[in-house]
């Protein structure tokens, strides 16, 4: 027999007093170091998936290319399970020697955030005033300049649009990879769940909300400030 | 036009009930008379087949079984039991010890644990019934290559630890893998792993030198890796034993009992790897395998 001197965690911990308990965010465990983990492999994700699909889906759009394979294509990745993807793509990333993370995860979620993005440049630009466009022309502006100094300009928040939708669904979504081998935010609640700790899990799904809502509202202002100045006299002469 | 929407509604009408008078002939023909037995397995391959084991034995016996959709773990299959959503589980005695006596010392003594884990259902309105010869115990799993042959062996080894979170706070296991009083194994890392088939993969890869898995696993030896012997006596004893509602015990009365008690004895530990090599390796359903072994023996 062995009597074992440590005894058991707390089955239940108060959702409030955990989260205001300065030890539950310090150390490796922490919520502060848990939250790092999230946040970089969301703005690497989010970033990864701006820098390819804002250029390609500006290029397709104003060419006027591919218009319903580019459709089909976005409702057809739409349609994905992340989790699933997550959850095939683990073994084989073990198998092959790279590990839980980051490859796994990083696909799936580069897959949730590409559509949004895609389609909502490729929507605006698309639907950007021709006869804006054909004064450019006139003007005697090249394709290039139409492209950046007129389609891209006038598409400015709808491209930013889409960039915080991708970037909210990920941060929301990320924290399947705490059941996936690695950690992050979503840790809480697949320790809470799994050792039957509800206020872990609650404080766990308070967190990822938090984070989630936080986003959205930081892209709001960001969106704000980059408009360029042209298309806010625009907005504001339009809405006066 | 609105004369065909309506004739689409009367035929669908038509249909369902069709179908609901095809769903209701199941009921009536038991012969035995009583509640209706329900019973759930917990989530994973091992506890689903025992599940379809308990309830095709039951439903050839004649009794009214309704064998719920397997789901959630040990927790969820004992607040099932007391919140009567279930009047029967099967579950591991050692489990049971440390879900219901979380302090409790632990025995590798099928009866010293049972002693306590007994009472600790009653309270709860539940009759643990004879425990069965087969043992799924947690075996403490290293590579074929590890220098290891004791889980003490580890301690020097800096070892990276994989397991599932339930063993993250259970004095038997990661707590007392670490407990300086038991092994004191200091752990270069910890990895939270779904308890399954990922702890093999990690495993194979590297990516943990050490996970807590079960006994009868048969990725164990399928590829290559060793139990641990457990020098410190921390694992309990893993007899699988049902555990049903007393009130439901009362109303079928001693031959309920004598029926499951009969088939539990029946069980033993080589048929609980072989029904997991059926379902994880060769990816059978559970009730199938269920199914063959109940036939095998003529249970059915």
């Amino acid at each position: 027999m062995t009597v074992i001197a440590q005894a058991a965690v707390p089955r239940d911990v108060g959702v409030f007093e955990w989260l205001f308990d300065p030890d539950s965010w310090a150390g490796t465990d922490g919520i502060l170091s848990s939250l790092a983990d999230t946040v970089i492999l969301c703005a690497i994700v989010v970033v990864v998936a701006t820098i390819t699909m804002v250029p390609l889906a500006s290029w397709l759009a104003h060419t006027r290319r591919g218009e319903v394979s580019v459709s089909w294509l976005v409702t057809l990745s739409r349609a994905i399970p992340t989790f699933a993807v997550a959850g095939l793509l683990v073994p084989i990333s073990l198998r092959s020697g790279w590990g839980f993370e980051p490859w796994p995860i990083f696909i799936a979620l580069l897959l949730l955030a590409l559509p949004p993005i895609f389609l909502n440049t490729y929507t605006a630009i698309q639907q950007v005033d021709p006869g804006a466009v054909d004064a450019a022309r006139a003007m005697g502006y090249s394709e290039t300049e139409v492209l950046f100094r007129v389609e891209l300009a006038l598409a400015t928040s709808v491209i930013l649009a889409g960039v915080r939708v991708a970037a909210v669904t990920v941060v929301a979504t990320e924290p399947i990879r705490a059941f996936l081998g690695g950690d992050g935010l979503g840790r809480y609640v697949r320790d809470g769940l799994g050792q039957n700790n509800d206020g872990l899990v609650i404080a766990g799904a308070i967190l990822i909300a938090g984070l989630a809502g936080l986003t959205a509202l930081s892209f709001r202002s960001v969106e704000r400030f980059a408009l360029p100045d042209g298309v806010r006299r625009l907005a504001t002469t339009a809405t006066r | 036009m609105k004369f065909s929407i309506l004739k689409k509604l009367i035929l669908l009408t038509v249909a369902l009930a069709v179908v609901m008078t095809a769903c209701g002939d199941g009921d009536g023909d038991s012969a035995v008379d009583g509640p209706t037995i329900r019973l759930r397995g917990q989530d994973f391959s091992e506890a689903v087949t025992i599940a379809e084991v308990y309830g095709q034995y039951l439903l050839a016996k004649g009794y009214d079984v309704e064998i719920l959709t397997p789901a959630g773990f040990r927790t969820e299959a004992i607040d099932g039991l007391r919140n009567d959503e279930l009047d029967l589980i099967v579950d591991y005695i050692g489990g049971s010890l440390t879900a219901l006596a979380p302090d409790a010392a632990t025995s590798a003594d099928p009866d010293a644990v049972v002693a306590i884990i007994g009472p600790a259902y009653e309270e709860i309105g539940a009759t643990l019934l004879d425990y069965s010869p087969a043992v799924d115990g947690d075996a403490f799993v290293v590579r074929g290559d590890s220098p290891a042959t004791t889980i003490s062996d580890v301690a020097s080894l800096g070892y990276v630890f994989g397991a599932s979170a339930q063993c993250f706070e259970r004095p038997q296991c990661y707590l007392g893998y670490t407990d300086p009083a038991v092994y004191g194994i200091t752990f270069a890392e910890t990895v939270t792993v779904e308890f399954g088939p990922l702890l093999g993969e990690a495993l194979a890869a590297g990516e943990v030198d050490a996970v807590v898995w079960n006994t009868t696993a048969p990725q164990i030896t399928e590829q290559g890796f060793k139990v641990l012997e457990d020098d410190q006596g921390l694992h309990p004893a893993q007899n699988i034993a049902p555990i049903i509602s007393t009130e439901l015990l009362d109303a079928y009365g001693d031959q309920l009992r004598n029926d499951l008690n009969e088939l539990s004895a029946m069980i033993t530990t080589a048929d609980l790897l072989a029904w997991n090599t059926e379902t994880d390796i060769a990816k059978r359903e559970s009730d199938d395998v269920a199914t063959e072994w109940l036939e095998a023996k003529s249970l059915n």
